[in-house]
């Protein structure tokens, strides 16, 4: 497998509470790549390794090669040229218009004409259907809308990488499908590397091609969608089946339950 | 056995403080330097100069005219008594120049500015507009916080200066047309006591130190925040209040200083 | 446009914040904008200067003509001796002038007030006035009475 993304053996503590402890998996290129797992085992933390916003305690975290966690600063800020972040809640600039945002990273990195980014910015938002609302604020926007601006954002200078936080979270059945079509053609059509965290198990297992499972700080199964439905571990069994028991318990620790009631 | 857990929360909280100061003091030099002077960068500049400065005008000036109003009216009591009536022009220029102009300017402006300041970084970072910026390759301490504190320190100096212009005016007002004083004397009084290098320059250079002060507390309390609506409530408050204390503190210190040996 | 009205207001706001400076410079400190060359120094010799600060007002007659610039000990003399920058216009002060230090009112700063003698020729710059008053000290004065030294 050509790996776009290669993590060997991370670490990384928050305050006293260990995040990752010896994980190690590998993103194929031009696949899309979902990263899932219970809550709270930092599959958010992890993109943000990825990106650089956060700095590992040991581990290599390679990016087509270039070790991220060895890059200074400015360095740092060229490699994020390559790569795109969906946030979970779109984060688009309140101050200024759809358009703007768009054109935002074409203007801060780039020197082309007015025109030529006003022509890139209207094809980014025709690929994602709202060329239309281009002079609209954020404000006026709907959910759904917004996060589909801020990917047009993210595709504007064309990236290698796309990275996506939880972009399913409380979204309408019609705005899910239209954005689960958008990861899919996009991967396609451009030739990326998409990578992205969720819950959803349905519509992530849907369209990628490549799962890996987060647990307690390490990795509990990689593979593909099928693979890992035929798995026989019973953390996997009771997460992509939905199960309310199991290896990770229902009732939070406590007494006896009749003592506590009685005694 | 308890002055042990004492030890330890106390150096804890020690740790934490010294840790808080030098963040700061790292983010303040990372933006401070990062304003760029093109045309882009002043146009961002100039929206921060209205946002943080223009709009203060309005509570600048009506308080300065009352504060200016009010020590003409107190000063006029105490000094009847005198005889000493005509002294009331340099008694008003000579409070609000060197102490009442920087240092109410300083507070009102960390009340309005700063805890608004405060706010909108803060919830920039609660929205994850930063960490956006960030990953965009954009840094956010030049874009969004160097024009900010730059407004910040322009500001603070001319909103100090049209405070204490504005409060003589509001003592000429009591003074000569209430009060009765001879304008004549008035001015005479005030252009004779008040010194350009030692009052008004003074008076120019405390404010400079207050703008900067509040503005790099406004600033960094916002990006430090934590990024819910009660980390963003804690931040706007800590900014009011070490703000106001920072100003009181300083002006001490600075008083100390430049008027003592006079 | 909206940015443009912005741009306006930071410039009114700077210039009236220019504006204010001007005002406290001028109107209220009154740094005046004459320069060196409209004033001549003359010096003037004092046994006690009582208080007498630099930027204190010279007068004659009551009239401003000048400031006191500097300040200095005369070691061979052990007196003060005052540096006075004096207008121009006022040349004809006579060789005997006096000088005295004066209080402003009961709070007041203390000023040199000038007074004019007979002689014909006129003070010119670097002269020095060696007639002079010395402020009135208060302490002096009561100790004189309550010695039985001079009497009312």
């Amino acid at each position: 497998m050509d790996s776009y993304i290669t993590i060997n053996d991370l670490h990384f503590t928050r305050g006293h509470r260990s995040i990752f402890n010896g994980v190690t998996l590998h993103i194929p290129r031009g696949k899309v790549t979902a990263i899932m797992g219970p809550s709270g085992t930092g599959k958010t933390t992890l993109l943000r390794l990825i990106g650089g916003q956060l700095r590992a305690d040991s581990g290599q975290i390679l990016l087509d090669g270039q070790d991220i966690s060895q890059l200074g600063r400015k360095a740092l800020f060229d490699a994020r040229k390559k790569m795109g972040m969906l946030f979970q809640s779109g984060a688009l600039f309140s101050d200024i218009s759809v358009f703007e945002n768009v054109a935002f990273p074409l203007r801060a990195h780039t020197k082309l004409a007015e025109d030529v980014i006003r022509d890139i910015v209207l094809m980014k938002l025709q690929a994602v259907g709202l060329r239309g609302a281009r002079d609209l604020m954020p404000s006026e926007l709907s959910g759904g809308m917004t996060r589909r601006v801020a990917l047009a954002r993210t595709i504007a200078l064309d990236p290698e990488l796309l990275l996506y936080d939880e972009p399913f979270a409380g979204q309408d059945p019609i705005a899910m499908g239209v954005l689960v079509q958008l990861i899919r053609l996009l991967n396609d059509a451009l030739g990326l590397t998409s990578v992205l965290v969720s819950h959803d198990i349905t519509e992530s297992l849907s369209i990628c091609d490549h799962v890996v499972i987060l647990a307690d700080g390490v990795v509990i199964g990689e593979g593909s969608p099928t693979e890992l439905k035929k798995s026989d571990s019973p953390l996997l069994k009771q997460f992509l089946n939905g199960l309310p028991d199991g290896p990770v318990p229902f009732h939070y620790p406590a007494n006896d339950y009749k003592t506590d009631l009685i005694g | 056995m308890f002055l042990v857990e004492f030890l330890i929360k106390n150096g804890r909280a020690g740790i934490d403080f010294s840790s808080t100061i030098g963040r700061s003091g790292i983010f303040l030099c990372r933006s401070i330097l990062g304003l760029s002077l093109g045309p882009k960068g002043l146009k961002l500049l100039a929206k921060q100069i209205y946002m943080v400065g223009v709009l203060s005008l309005v509570i600048i000036v009506v308080s300065g005219l009352f504060i200016g109003m009010v020590l003409a009216l107190q000063g006029y009591n105490i000094l009847i008594d005198y005889g000493s009536e005509q002294a009331i022009g340099q008694m008003v220029a000579l409070t609000l120049v060197r102490e009442l102009g920087p240092v109410v300017t300083g507070l009102l402006f960390a009340g309005r500015a700063g805890s608004a300041l405060t706010a909108e970084i803060g919830l920039m970072k609660a929205t994850e507009q930063l960490s956006s910026m960030e990953m965009m390759g954009v840094d956010p301490l030049k874009r969004i916080i160097a024009p900010r504190l730059w407004a910040g320190f322009i500001s603070m100096p001319i909103l100090a200066v049209i405070f204490s212009t504005v409060g003589i005016f509001g003592g000429l007002l009591v003074g000569v047309d209430w009060l009765g004083v001879y304008e004549g004397a008035f001015w005479a009084n005030m252009q004779s006591s008040v010194n350009f290098q030692e009052d008004v320059l003074n008076g120019l250079i405390k404010s400079l130190v207050f703008g900067l002060v509040c503005t790099w507390i406004a600033v960094f309390q916002g990006y430090d925040s934590v990024p819910t609506s009660e980390g963003i409530s804690i931040a706007t408050t800590k900014t009011v209040v070490y703000s106001s204390l920072a100003v009181l503190g300083l002006d001490f210190l600075l008083t100390a200083v430049m008027f003592s040996s006079i | 446009m909206y940015q443009r009205t912005i741009e306006a207001a930071v410039g009114v706001f700077m210039i009236l914040g220019f504006g204010a400076l001007m005002f406290l410079a001028i109107e209220v400190s009154g740094l005046s904008m004459s320069n060196d060359s409209d004033t001549y120094k003359i010096y003037a010799q004092f046994d006690d200067l009582g208080g007498l600060n630099v930027r204190g007002k010279v007068s004659l007659a009551g009239v401003p003509v000048g400031k006191v610039s500097a300040i200095s000990l005369d070691e061979e003399a052990y007196s003060a001796l005052v540096e006075m920058e004096i207008d121009k216009s006022v040349d004809k002060l006579s060789l005997d002038s006096v000088a005295s230090i004066q209080t402003a009112g009961l709070l007041g700063e203390k000023y040199v007030s000038l007074s004019v003698g007979g002689e014909e020729e006129y003070l010119k710059e670097g002269d020095t006035i060696f007639d002079t008053q010395s402020a009135l000290n208060l302490e002096k004065i009561i100790g004189a009475f309550a010695s039985g030294q001079v009497e009312l």
